[in-house]
């Protein structure tokens, strides 16, 4: 690469040497005109010489920067296609943040926790319910042992009375015995009372069995109700309390993803609308290359101008113009201002040389390049 | 769980774990203490480090019983598991709740 010094930028003082003094005769003035259309014609040759390196260094220059210009056009085209590309995809994420599809219908996150909370809630509110009501069967089945317990003793009350009534019919049927035929009614009726203590007994016998069962009925119900009013559930409640912190901390992410899309699609807009600019601002290569074409016009006009006086100029001479010190000295000091040593090179080869541009070219190639005024750095 | 009543200023102290187990004791205290109508009842949760589902069907029990009577049934302090459980099932919305 390339690193300019910069020169002070006063112009080069392209003296002309003074003119020679007044002359004393009008042969002597002749001479001088003489000499001084001499000096013009090295001038102007000179001049052209330099106006043609000038024209070849514009026209490579124009070469080089539409070259280089297509080549950028060409990247920034392929680049507007990729900027295009990843709009669409974050366009498409911007889509997939926001919800999730399903069955065709994309369904917003927060409607989702909306949906998930609510059946929740709902499933929470049948678990209350269900705890409640399992205690209150424990309650009434509680309830019913107690009665069951209650009617335990009756019926062993009950039974008391019945073997106590059967033990008085029998002292009964004994006493009417020994009363003898005076005693036939009550031997009668102390026989019903003692047929009727039998039924009781029975009667006693059959409900006792049926309350064992209704007891173990109880017994087993309890059993039953216990294992599900012991089921912890509270697990479970909890469980929906760390999905709502989860749904929750799922919403903040969607809208931070959110955000970021969006600011990732602006960005990709913005960089669209650069690269289109950047796109559309190269085509200033085709305005410059016409600028320099008349540039170079121009200049071939004035070489040629200065072509066909310095023809006729030497055409009027005594004696043929020949190349002075001088004319080499003030291009020496126009070429020393060149910080680029391979421009100063081909100048060099050109103007002081007199080589032809693709000489200069092929010798700067070979790498036989006069020695520079140490302006330039190259790394 | 262990179970304090303080009749003169019907305030009711659990503490301990409120699980299936203290269904007994906890209803006989509930139909002692709303026995009486019209009168407010607190129940001071600060101490009490556990409840289960078994346990929030017996407040609501209670709750019921207390409006039978006329009574009001006041839960204070709730902390810790106790809270979360109450916050979870919104006790908020069915009892008064000190915090």
């Amino acid at each position: 690469m390339l690193r300019r010094k910069h020169h002070n930028a006063t112009a080069v003082s392209l003296r002309v040497p003074e003119p020679a003094p007044p002359p004393d005769t009008r042969d002597d003035e002749l001479a001088s005109q003489d000499a001084l259309l001499r000096r013009w014609v090295s001038f102007a040759e000179m001049q052209q010489r330099i106006i043609r390196t000038l024209v070849t260094e514009i026209q490579q220059t124009s070469a080089v920067v539409e070259t280089e210009a297509d080549g950028l056009s060409g990247r920034f085209q392929r680049l507007a296609v990729c900027a295009e590309r990843q709009t669409a995809r974050v366009e498409e994420l911007s889509r997939l943040a926001i919800g999730i599809e399903v069955d065709g219908e994309v369904v917003p996150i927060a409607k989702i926790a909306g949906l998930l909370e609510g059946t929740l809630g709902d499933v929470v509110e049948k678990i209350l319910l269900l705890s409640k009501d399992a205690m209150s069967m424990v309650y009434a089945l509680s309830e019913l042992t107690a009665n069951v317990d209650r009617v335990d003793i009756c019926m062993d009350e009950l039974n008391k009375i019945n073997r106590t009534t059967n033990m008085l019919a029998l002292n009964a049927r004994i006493e009417a015995e020994r009363a003898g035929t005076a005693g036939a009614a009550f031997r009668v009726v102390a026989g019903e009372v003692r047929v009727l203590s039998g039924v009781t007994q029975r009667v006693s016998v059959d409900m006792a069995t049926e309350l064992k069962a209704v007891t173990q009925g109880i017994d087993n119900g309890h059993a039953t109700l216990k294992r599900v009013a012991t089921i912890d559930m509270s697990q479970n409640l909890l469980a929906k309390d760390r999905l709502e912190v989860l749904m929750s901390a799922l919403i903040r992410r969607s809208g931070d993803l959110s955000d970021v899309v969006a600011g990732a699609m602006k960005e990709a807009e913005v960089i669209s609308a650069d690269v289109e600019g950047m796109i559309t601002g190269i085509q200033f290569q085709d305005r410059t290359r016409q600028r320099l074409e008349h540039v170079v016009d121009t200049l071939h006009v004035v070489d040629e101008g200065l072509q066909e006086l310095k023809r006729s100029t030497e055409a009027g001479l005594s004696v043929p113009y020949e190349k002075t010190a001088q004319d080499l000295e003030w291009v020496g000091k126009l070429l020393d201002r060149f910080t680029l040593g391979d421009l100063r090179a081909r100048f060099v080869a050109q103007i002081l040389e007199g080589k032809q541009p693709s000489e200069a070219t092929a010798q700067q190639t070979a790498g036989d390049t006069p020695s520079a005024s140490g302006t330039v750095e190259l790394f | 769980m262990q179970i304090q009543v303080d009749r003169d200023h019907a305030l009711i102290s659990m503490s301990g774990e409120f699980t299936f187990t203290d269904h007994v004791p906890f209803k006989q205290m509930v139909e002692e203490v709303f026995a009486t109508k019209g009168k407010a009842v607190v129940l001071d949760l600060s101490k009490l480090d556990f409840i289960d589902s078994a346990g929030l069907g017996m407040l609501l029990l209670a709750r019921d019983e207390a409006k039978k009577n006329d009574c009001a049934l006041i839960l204070r302090h709730p902390s810790g598991q106790v809270k979360r459980m109450f916050g979870v099932t919104k006790f908020h919305t069915l009892f008064t709740v000190e915090e």
